[in-house]
């Protein structure tokens, strides 16, 4: 680049002018990848999505409500009672630090900030793509890259606005790493080394390619040997200098970091349920490709061989990256994340350098075909222009490629003039031979560039789809179109609201862990387990409790001072995911700690049904009587929308809990534990022979011993 | 005390009965005979069973028997990727148990593994109550009716030979013993390749020491073929154990390739779709960087036509295949205006 700055006249202008196109283009690439993550926030609200921004947003709460000191040091009381959760010291700060900082320069709203986090950092990683892959292949595939990535199916499913987590920003992270990684191996600056140094560690201390890609890898990874030794091999290699293989370790030593993850996968589903039970982290099959990436897995061959020819640090270092990413999304559908910009560059260098080699076959032979028939003096001149131009496309091909070698040596400048020499020299000898010019039929080239363009086009189309129809649902608010027009549902609000306003603050809460997060930061309440899924045994013992009869399960929350028990339930309206449907995780989780608790009990010949056919064991566990308690009185059958049957017992009454809230769609019910002396009238009923005065003292009895709760 | 006295006579009874039997039809004793011999000339040790044997053997024979029977329920038609599965799990358990009780003929007379085809012996198939294939089940020496017999659940096997060897144990109370597996490549082809290797070596070195052009040609290869094998789902395939194809239920000739459904795949649906994933990268690149260097004008465009029509081709599939495995329907957003 330094050597075409360097030539005077109409070519010094035109640079500039390039250059300040592709600023322009790069902003504009900012806003693409930003306006393209609010459709969530145009067609719902402003709102923090699902689960983990929950807690992400909570804690980002806590952190500019009472400074950092504070946070560092934060025990959590509010979860996994009565165990509590050392926050300070378990989670990854990078984010909440980031969105904290960004409260306290630019904007001073919380959940503004929180929502909009990820889509301003998809912008900023569309530019880091932009970065690495001119370091790669040079601008043209840089742009491209950038384009492409800004708009990937794959991440926006992880940067919608309001999906306030730690992958948004670690994708961002990630790639600038590399970006100055690369850049120290072609320019050997201390100072981008230094920059590298920085930015790895921020990328560790979001952790989110150790730990939030893969929840089984607990705090525990930063402080193992494993990673840590990855960390010093990088910093070994940066004050080092730079040799070939360099690059190798570094990439190794990040990518054993996933491979112990997904070894550590294959051991935790067969041994941790848990693991197994969550759909993420399945191997995926050939659509979730075409779903997340689109067109670019058809482009991406073409991008590896093109880095091969010729292959330098910056190349191979980017098919490294492709290859193991592309494996480990293989085994893992959630690391299609990490494959997606990996994909991005690859397909920006198989477009560009297709774009390239086509429109330089137009720009090379229309000339000729538009001047050969009305006048064949002129051929010389614009031959002429079109052999200049050619070899202004050689000569840059070759500084290029000078660049690359020369930048590993300390004289680059004198090499690079010999270059330029030698180029001089070869000028005359390119104009010689027509022959030579690389180009390609013209009206080929022409369809070609045409297809490539529909090729694009249709990737613009399915990501906007996929953006608007797939990846924009909040999961806290759901809607549905019905023939009468559009149905909001806003249930899971309703109840933390309900919680918030009537129950003490200090109630304890159990619902399954999904919603532990949620409950934590929506309605400011104690639960029993959350969705850092760190204590198996707890988590057990609540799927113990669900998969219980009443009475057990009554014991089983009393005993760790649960006052309301919240379960959800899609059956009135059709919402699948609900705890029916995720029953059978419990029952197996808490028969991997309880082995009274065993599956088979639950299924009928094999299968799990609700309906007149299931087994006793199920009609009778608290989580089927908590469900579908009352349910016959909303349309006298009792037909589940989800599962598409009637339930098999409808008419029953509760002995040890009492419905207290069921929120507008029946979506989430609230129930409380009724108090101990109910049991106790229960015990009595049985020997009825025994006379009413000493049921009566009982009574009196249990009405003196003092209730755990007041 | 008086219950003692008819014994006696009883006993005396049965001893005629069984002589009178024995006169009549072959004694139990023969039966296990000629069943050894059968299974000596099966290499796996499982009887080929047909109507006439299972009279002979099961229905006629009489109750109880001193042996007791596993009959596997297999269909004439190969195809059925998952039925010839088990059927070789069927006789890897039979050849363990004979492996297990070869120095014990004793237990070894006791269990006999057998198979029955449904195209030859229907008539059996009937009186067993079979309705869907495969099917396993064990006929125990007190077994009456061939109806009694005890099915191995099918959610129980989950088509393993282990499983199958503790259901063995639990009906028949003998162990089958450790399940001798063979190994997945024989001795025989363990030395080819060897010698093969060792033959090729020197050509492999040389060229790999002649330049580094080889080397990053073999590097290409490998990182191509990671890709195609990510991107066709492999490892979806081989975690879940997914054959394949899979045979039609309502057409037994006609096999099934491609299934609906966003978390499901075959085996050749996975590479069909992988291939046309990679091969328009590929076409791409031989494109732009090997056609654009050769000199016929006229084998640049015939190429070139062909590249355009294979390209729009392999990405209209995969479009098409997508919409129809997924039901999803990409549409696009245009302003109210513009409607």
């Amino acid at each position: 680049m330094a050597a075409t700055a360097e030539t005077k006249g109409p070519s010094a202008l035109r640079n500039a002018f390039g250059g300040v196109l592709g600023v322009f283009i790069l902003l504009l690439i900012g806003v693409l990848a930003f306006s393209i993550r609010i459709f969530s926030v145009i067609k719902y609200e402003s709102v923090i999505h699902e689960f983990d921004p929950y807690f992400n947003y909570r804690v980002t709460q806590y952190l500019t409500k009472n400074g950092i000191y504070d946070f560092w040091n934060w025990f959590d009381d509010r979860t996994w009672y009565p165990l509590g959760r050392v926050i300070g010291g378990t989670v990854y700060p990078g984010l909440t630090l980031t969105a904290g900082s960004m409260w306290w320069y630019v904007l001073d709203m919380v959940e503004t900030v929180c929502v909009f986090t990820a889509p301003i950092f998809s912008a900023n990683a569309a530019w880091a793509t932009y970065l690495l892959t001119k370091e790669v292949k040079g601008t043209g595939a840089g742009l491209i890259a950038a384009a492409l990535l800004a708009m990937v199916p794959s991440y926006i499913s992880r940067s919608v606005a309001g999906s306030y987590d730690n992958e948004a920003v670690a994708i961002f992270a990630l790639v600038f790493t590399f970006y100055l990684y690369v850049k120290t191996l072609n320019t050997g600056s201390l100072f981008y080394a230094t920059l590298n140094a920085l930015s790895y560690f921020y990328m560790v201390v979001l952790g989110t390619l150790l730990a939030s890609l893969v929840p089984v890898v607990g705090f525990n990874a930063v402080m193992t040997s494993e990673h840590f030794a990855s960390f010093l091999v990088f910093m070994e290699n940066v004050t080092l200098k730079h040799n070939d293989h360099y690059n190798i370790e570094e990439a190794f030593s990040w990518h054993y970091a996933q491979l112990e993850c997904c070894f550590r996968r294959t051991y935790a589903s067969k041994y941790i349920p848990i693991i197994a039970s969550v759909s993420e982290h399945q191997p995926p099959t050939w659509p979730s490709y075409f779903m997340d990436i689109n067109v670019l897995a058809f482009l991406v061959p073409a991008g590896i061989i093109a880095c091969f020819l010729p292959l330098s640090d910056a190349s191979s270092f980017a098919v490294l990256y492709l290859v193991t990413s592309v494996y480990f999304s293989g085994v893992m559908v959630r690391l299609m994340l990490v494959l997606a910009p990996a994909a991005c560059i690859m397909s920006g260098i198989a477009l560009s350098e297709a774009y390239d080699v086509f429109t330089r076959s137009i720009k090379l032979q229309l000339p000729n075909i538009l001047d050969n028939s009305p006048d064949a003096g002129d051929i010389n001149s614009v031959s002429s222009i079109a052999q200049n131009d050619a070899s202004k496309i050689d000569s840059h091909a070759t500084t290029n490629k000078s660049e690359t070698v020369s930048k590993e040596r300390p004289s680059r400048k004198n090499r690079k003039k010999e270059k330029e020499k030698e180029i001089v020299e070869k000028v005359p000898s390119n104009s010689e031979n027509k022959k030579r010019l690389l180009v390609l039929p013209l009206e080929a080239s022409a369809v070609s560039i045409l297809l490539l363009i529909v090729l694009g086009g249709f990737y613009v189309v399915h990501c906007v789809w996929a953006a608007a129809e797939a990846y924009s649902a909040p999961s806290i608010v759901l809607t549905s179109y019905a023939p009468d027009g559009l149905h909001v549902f806003d249930d899971f609000r309703e109840a933390y609201a309900w919680l918030r306003h009537n129950t003490d603050v200090d109630d304890k809460v159990a619902s399954w862990w999904d919603y532990g997060y949620q409950t934590t930061a929506m309605a400011n309440r104690t639960v029993i387990v959350d969705n850092n899924t760190w204590n198996n045994t707890h988590i057990a013992t609540v799927g113990t409790a669900m998969s219980s009869p009443e009475k057990a399960a009554w014991e089983i929350f009393n005993s760790l001072d649960v006052k309301y028990v919240l379960v959800v339930f899609g059956g009135l309206v059709g919402y699948p995911s609900d705890d029916i449907n995720k029953f059978l995780w419990m029952v197996r989780i808490g028969g991997g700690v309880f082995p009274h608790i065993r599956e088979p009990d639950y299924l009928r010949d094999g299968q799990y049904r609700i309906d007149a056919q299931a087994t006793p064991t199920m009609l009778n566990c608290l989580m089927y009587k908590l469900s579908y308690y009352r349910f016959v009185e909303t349309d006298g059958k009792a037909f589940d929308r989800v599962r598409r049957t009637e339930i098999g017992k409808k008419y029953f009454k509760l002995t040890h809990f009492e419905e207290v809230f069921t929120t507008h769609h029946w979506m989430v019910r609230i129930y409380k534990l009724k108090p101990p002396k109910n049991r106790i009238r229960g015990k009595l009923k049985k020997p009825r022979s025994t006379s009413k005065s000493s049921s009566s003292n009982q009574k009196r009895a249990g009405n003196t011993q003092k209730n755990p709760w007041q | 005390m008086d219950l003692r006295i008819p014994r006696v006579p009883l006993l005396v009874a049965v001893v005629a009965l069984i002589s009178l039997s024995s006169a009549a039809s072959p004694t139990a004793d023969d039966l296990v005979a000629e069943l050894e011999t059968l299974r000596s000339q099966s290499p796996s040790g499982v009887i080929h069973l047909d109507d006439r044997s299972v009279a002979r053997f099961l229905t006629s024979a009489p109750v109880p028997r001193p042996y007791s029977l596993l009959v596997f329920f297999d269909g004439a038609s190969k195809a059925d990727h998952h039925r010839r599965r088990l059927r070789s799990e069927f006789a890897l358990v039979s050849s363990s148990f004979a492996a297990h009780h070869a120095s014990s003929p004793a237990s070894s007379r006791r269990v006999f593994f057998c198979d029955l085809e449904y195209q030859e012996s229907e008539s059996s198939f009937s009186l067993f109550g079979i309705t869907s294939l495969p099917d396993i089940h064990h006929v125990g020496p007190e077994h009456h009716s061939l109806r009694d017999s005890d099915r191995m659940d099918q959610s129980k096997f989950s088509g393993l030979a282990e499983s199958m060897a503790q259901f063995v144990a639990a009906k028949t109370r003998l162990p089958v013993g450790p399940i001798v597996r063979p190994p997945p490549i024989s001795s025989r082809q363990i030395a080819f390749l060897a010698v093969a290797l060792l033959i090729s070596a020197p050509f492999l070195v040389k060229r790999i020491l002649e330049g580094k052009t080889m080397l990053h040609r073999l590097w290409m290869g490998l990182a191509l073929s990671v890709y195609f094998l990510s991107v066709a789902g492999i490892m979806h395939n081989i975690i879940h154990k997914i054959p394949m194809y899979v045979q039609d239920r309502n057409d037994p000739n006609r096999l099934i390739f491609f299934v609906k459904g966003y978390g499901m795949q075959l085996g050749v649906e996975g590479l069909a779709v992988g291939f046309l994933y990679t091969i328009v990268g590929l076409i791409v690149a031989f494109a732009t960087h090997v056609l654009v260097r050769m000199r016929n004008e006229a084998v640049q465009r015939g190429f070139m036509l062909v590249a355009m029509v294979v390209v729009f081709w392999a990405v209209r599939k995969v479009i098409y295949l997508h919409n129809w495995k997924t039901g999803y329907r990409v549409h696009t957003f245009w302003p109210t205006r513009w409607r």
